[in-house]
């Protein structure tokens, strides 16, 4: 049978929904014991909470995984190709960074030099059927580039225009095997002839037999008449090793290129010679070396007089301090 | 008697709001999750007589208030859950054949969740309080319901044991 429940019961339950009701009203008022009840019970239950939160928050992460797992492959998914868009940007980045350093540099060059030049972009380096040594140049006969012309890095020499096509051009390296400029040695103005040796080196034969070259010389292109295929006072290299052969006619010295032929981004086409030869002005600075911190200890042995029995103390320097 | 009933009911409401607190309210349970407290409450209510379940679902209500989550004002979960905790026990008390059947008993505590939750989003409303997208209310309450009869059936024994261990009735196995 069911429990149909008397007056008593009726009468409760009102009291009880009138209590709440009043509650409500209170609380709607904005009575502050309401309030303090609340932050009482915050305070109580916070901390709790906390040392609870940190303690089940791996199996709450875990209940949201799976919730939300539909979610999480798709923002996973949208993550992973935003990061392969940002690395592909960085890469990007990186490599304009480099480009841009290395346009500075060759403008520098020019600048210094009184070249007129038209800057290109390395797009093929390697071999090809005619050339061992050689790289191609976005810039071609529509940016007046034509045989014979100088090709410079930030660095120095670079090669020598080769072929031109309408919007691409070759150019031979200076290593190349085939390669041959006049240089001139910095300071002492002595003059040789430089050939490329399918490396970074190359090597130098001095035409003067009484010409003497040391380690560390620098080398800067001589010119050639009316600035082709060489403009004269680019820097092509240093002296790394002078051979002394007693049976050689004439002095040879091994020389080490200012330009890194492997790593060419940026280079720049001379157009035009300077109007003035600017001899030794590009030569590279030398390079500062970084000092190296030395520590020197001087041991000083303490004087002690000698008594015997006596028994050695330290005995501390006053200082006065003002 | 009474005092000893009243102080035994308390303490195992408390703890059991503790558990809620500590441990339920920090999972990230999917469709809405549910309150365990909830859950125990309307079955305690369930097993009472219709005084003693308005009683309990005033104060249990109360606690529910004053609990930090609470963004309702004070008093609404008392209103609510002591007229279901009434509601329940005054449908429930004296159906033997009801009473007999735990699979009723927790389908009934199911709908009474959903209809507390589903109460208390709309006194939400009524009050001009922000209650979100219609579509995540409904899922909320389905889901409260849907978890509840999951819950219940492990809910429902401990809190028969406890039910008859405080005022000696009969209990469910």
């Amino acid at each position: 049978m069911r429990y149909g429940g008397d007056n008593r019961s009726r009468l409760l339950f009102v009291t009880l929904i009138v209590t709440s009701l009043f509650l409500i009203t209170l609380d709607l008022r904005g009575v502050s014991l309401v309030t303090g009840l609340r932050h009482s019970t915050q305070s109580v239950f916070g901390p709790v909470q906390r040392a609870a939160s940190s303690a089940f928050s791996p199996v709450g992460n875990f209940f949201s995984d799976i919730a939300h797992l539909g979610r999480t492959r798709a923002q996973l998914k949208n993550l992973q190709e935003q990061n392969s868009q940002l690395r592909s940007a960085l890469v990007q980045r990186k490599d304009i960074e480099t480009q841009i350093k290395q346009l500075k540099s060759v403008l520098n060059l020019a600048g210094t030099g009184g070249y007129k030049i038209v800057s290109a972009k390395v797009i093929s380096q390697g071999t090809s059927d005619s050339f061992s040594q050689s790289i191609t140049i976005d810039v071609g006969s529509n940016g007046h580039v034509t045989r014979d012309m100088t090709v410079i890095c930030g660095d120095g020499l670079v090669g020598v225009v080769k072929e031109v096509y309408s919007s691409t051009a070759l150019v031979m390296l200076e290593s190349d095997p085939s390669f041959r400029v006049g240089v001139r040695i910095a300071g002492s103005q002595e003059i040789g002839i430089l050939t490329g040796q399918g490396t970074d080196k190359a090597i130098m034969q001095m035409l003067d037999t009484q010409s003497t070259v040391k380690v560390g010389d620098v080398l800067l292109a001589r010119g050639s008449e009316g600035g082709k295929p060489f403009v004269p006072g680019v820097p092509v290299g240093t002296v790394t090793s002078v051979p002394n052969s007693a049976g050689q006619v004439s002095q040879l010295a091994e020389v080490q290129f200012f330009t890194h032929l492997h790593s060419l981004g940026i280079v720049a086409v001379v157009l035009t010679p300077p109007i003035n030869d600017p001899r030794d002005a590009l030569v590279p600075p030398k390079p500062i070396p970084t000092p190296i911190p030395t520590v020197t200890i001087y041991a000083t042995p303490p004087f002690v007089t000698a008594t015997p029995g006596a028994t050695p103390t330290a005995t501390p320097t006053p200082t006065t301090k003002k | 008697m009474y005092t000893r009933r009243s102080i035994n009911s308390v303490a195992i409401f408390l703890a059991v709001y503790l558990v809620q607190v500590v441990i339920f309210d920090q999972l990230h349970i999917p469709l809405g999750g549910f309150s365990i407290f909830l859950i125990f409450t309307l079955c305690w209510s369930a097993l009472s007589t219709p005084e003693v379940g308005a009683i309990v679902g005033f104060f249990a209500g109360l606690l529910l208030d004053l609990a930090p989550a609470s963004n309702g004002p004070l008093g609404q979960w008392a209103l609510i859950l002591s007229s279901i905790g009434f509601g329940i026990a005054f449908l429930r008390y004296g159906d033997d054949s009801l009473r007999s059947d735990p699979l009723s008993l927790v389908i009934f505590v199911a709908a009474a969740v959903s209809v507390a939750v589903t109460a208390y989003i709309g006194f939400n409303g009524l009050l001009g309080l922000e209650v979100g997208r219609v579509s995540q209310l409904i899922r909320t309450v389905i889901g409260n319901g849907l978890w509840t009869l999951a819950i219940a059936p492990f809910v429902l024994p401990v809190a028969s044991r406890l039910h008859h261990a405080v005022f000696e009735t009969r209990e469910f196995q």
